[in-house]
Order: structure tokens, then C-alpha cells, then sequence
């Protein structure tokens, strides 16, 4: 599943670099802690985050994941936004909460192999 | 990140690879004013005006191998999330000092984490003197390495010896200061 579909299904506001939303989904990533999501999110994840902060195209510039869906009705900044577009890096926005972004995308069939071991 | 000891650690590590010989830690908690306030001064290479106003742009490096570059910027949206801020002064071959302040109660704030194993990490990990003071209230624990260095002669810091003894050093000294912090 690509992240045009997952923004359809879910309802999510493209924020930034619409033109990238047809790369695929190779899983998701859930995380507040950008250290966390630097060492444990997986190359074409999507992350699931309420950080706004220009730090997060960073991380995920980094991690070369899809993109970044921002949770809360959190407003991106216009620094992240501004980067995002130079990254390629689609920022997706909604009023739900992490946890239930999280279980709607397990329901789209998109797992995440378990880290906690 | 989870713990500010890891924040501490990236902050001094950038002190070494600045070419730092010496590098001056304080931690000052004050639960009074409600303050938790990290300084590291070095006397590393410096930064000239242009670098020092890209330091906290997460796409800026001094790496060749990535563009990104998010150990300061992380230091300062943890600082600012917690009603602080960091800030960092140099000159071109002067040094550098970083300055780093939380809202000591904030419930944002991640824990300090583990001091001993940061320290010693850091002192054993090459040539860059530490001098450290860790305040709590009114009460505190600092060393400075050269000194220890002098104490031991020939014995180098990385004698197994020396290693078990500083790090119980630390702990204990860490301790001291425990009933305190939070």
C-alpha cells in the first residue's frame, strides 16, 4: 500500500511533497522520542509522531522513510514543511490520535515486525 | 532523547572531536528556582560566526557521510519543550561553551540518566581532560581528571585498577547528591 491510499483511507490532510505520496509502505513506526525513531524505524516506514519540530524531516530524511504523519491536530511548522518539500519527504496531518492512526493501519494491513522482543 | 546523560555525552564527544584537550562540565540543579542547567566549556577549535549560526540546523553537519547532523538540535528541542533553551558561544579557535537550561520540574523532562557510565565513557574514551562539578542545592561533587591523572603518575586512567575505582568514585559521589535530585 502506497501513502496515497493510506491518506485516502484515513482521511489525512497532505501537508507536504504530495508529488512523493506513490512510494510504498513498507511498514510503521510509532514514537515521540526522535532518538528512538532514528535507531528502530525501518528504511520506507511510515512514523507516526505529535512532533511538529523540523527535527523530524531530519530523522526521517535519516531513516529514508515514506513519511510522517503528524497526529493530534499538531500544525506542522513552516521550517518542517519548508524542508519537507526540499526532502521529498510527505508530511500527512489529522485530528486522530497516535493510537488510533496506529490501529487503523494495522487494519489497512500495514504490520510492523515487533522490536520489543 | 530518554535521558539528558545521552544528550550530555553527544555534547562532549562534539567537544573532543573539536580537538578539545580540556572540557569543563557543570550540572546546577536548583529546586528552588526550578532549574536544571548544563554547561560544557571547551577549548576546542571553536566556530566562526557562520558555523555557529548553523549549529542548531539539524541539516547541517560537519560530516562528509551524512546531511544530517541532529545531536545539538535534539539538545534543544529538548530544552525548549521543558520552558529552557540551549545556547552555544564561540569564536574561531577560542573554544566553544554550551549552555543548556530546563524547567527542573517540567514533566517533559527526561531524567538525567546514568552520570557514572556517561563520565566514564567519556574520560576513558581518549586524551580530553575533564573537569566536572555536579551541584545539587547546596550540596555537590566534582573532580577533575589532570588531578587524578597527577595523583596516579605512570598509572594510566584505562588501568583496570583505576577504571573499577573511578567508577565507583563517581557512583558514590553521584549518590551523595541523590536524596536531592529527581
Amino acid at each position: 500500500m502506497n501513502l496515497k491510499e493510506i491518506a485516502d483511507q484515513l482521511s489525512l490532510e497532505v501537508c507536504a511533497a504530495e508529488e512523493n505520496l506513490d512510494v510504498e509502505v513498507t511498514g510503521g513506526y510509532a514514537s515521540d522520542l526522535l532518538s528512538y525513531v532514528m535507531a528502530r524505524a525501518k528504511e520506507g516506514n511510515v512514523w507516526v509522531t505529535m512532533q511538529s519540530h523540523v527535527n523530524v524531516v531530519a530523522v526521517a530524511s535519516l531513516v529514508n522513510l515514506a513519511g510522517v504523519i503528524i497526529t493530534e491536530g499538531t500544525r506542522p511548522e513552516p521550517a518542517t514543511l519548508e524542508k519537507a518539500y526540499q526532502e521529498r519527504l510527505p508530511i500527512l496531518a489529522t485530528q486522530l490520535t497516535t493510537y488510533t492512526v496506529a490501529g487503523k493501519l494495522y487494519e489497512l494491513g500495514i504490520g510492523s515486525e515487533d522490536l520489543s522482543g | 532523547m530518554r535521558e539528558l546523560s545521552l544528550h550530555i555525552l553527544d555534547a562532549l564527544e562534539n567537544s573532543r572531536e573539536a580537538g578539545a584537550t580540556f572540557a569543563e562540565l557543570t550540572i546546577a540543579e536548583d529546586l528552588v528556582a526550578d532549574r536544571l542547567t548544563i554547561t560544557i566549556r571547551d577549548n576546542g577549535c571553536g566556530m566562526d560566526e557562520e558555523t555557529l549560526a548553523r549549529v542548531t540546523d539539524p541539516f547541517y553537519t560537519t560530516r562528509k557521510t551524512r546531511h544530517v547532523g541532529l545531536g545539538i538540535p535534539l539538545f534543544q528541542a529538548a530544552a525548549e519543550r521543558c520552558n529552557g533553551e540551549l545556547a552555544i558561544t564561540s569564536k574561531l579557535g577560542e573554544g566553544a561553551t554550551l549552555r543548556a537550561s530546563f524547567q527542573h520540574s517540567h514533566i517533559d523532562r527526561a531524567p538525567m540518566g546514568d552520570m557514572t557510565g556517561t563520565l566514564l565513557s567519556f574520560i576513558l574514551g581518549g586524551i580530553c581532560d575533564l573537569s566536572y562539578l555536579h551541584r545539587v542545592n547546596g550540596r555537590e561533587f566534582a573532580f577533575s581528571t589532570a588531578e587524578i591523572k597527577d595523583e596516579l603518575g605512570d598509572v594510566p586512567l584505562s588501568h583496570p585498577a583505576v577504571r573499577k575505582w573511578l567508577r565507583s568514585f563517581i557512583a558514590e559521589g553521584e549518590a551523595t547528591l541523590i536524596p536531592l535530585s529527581v
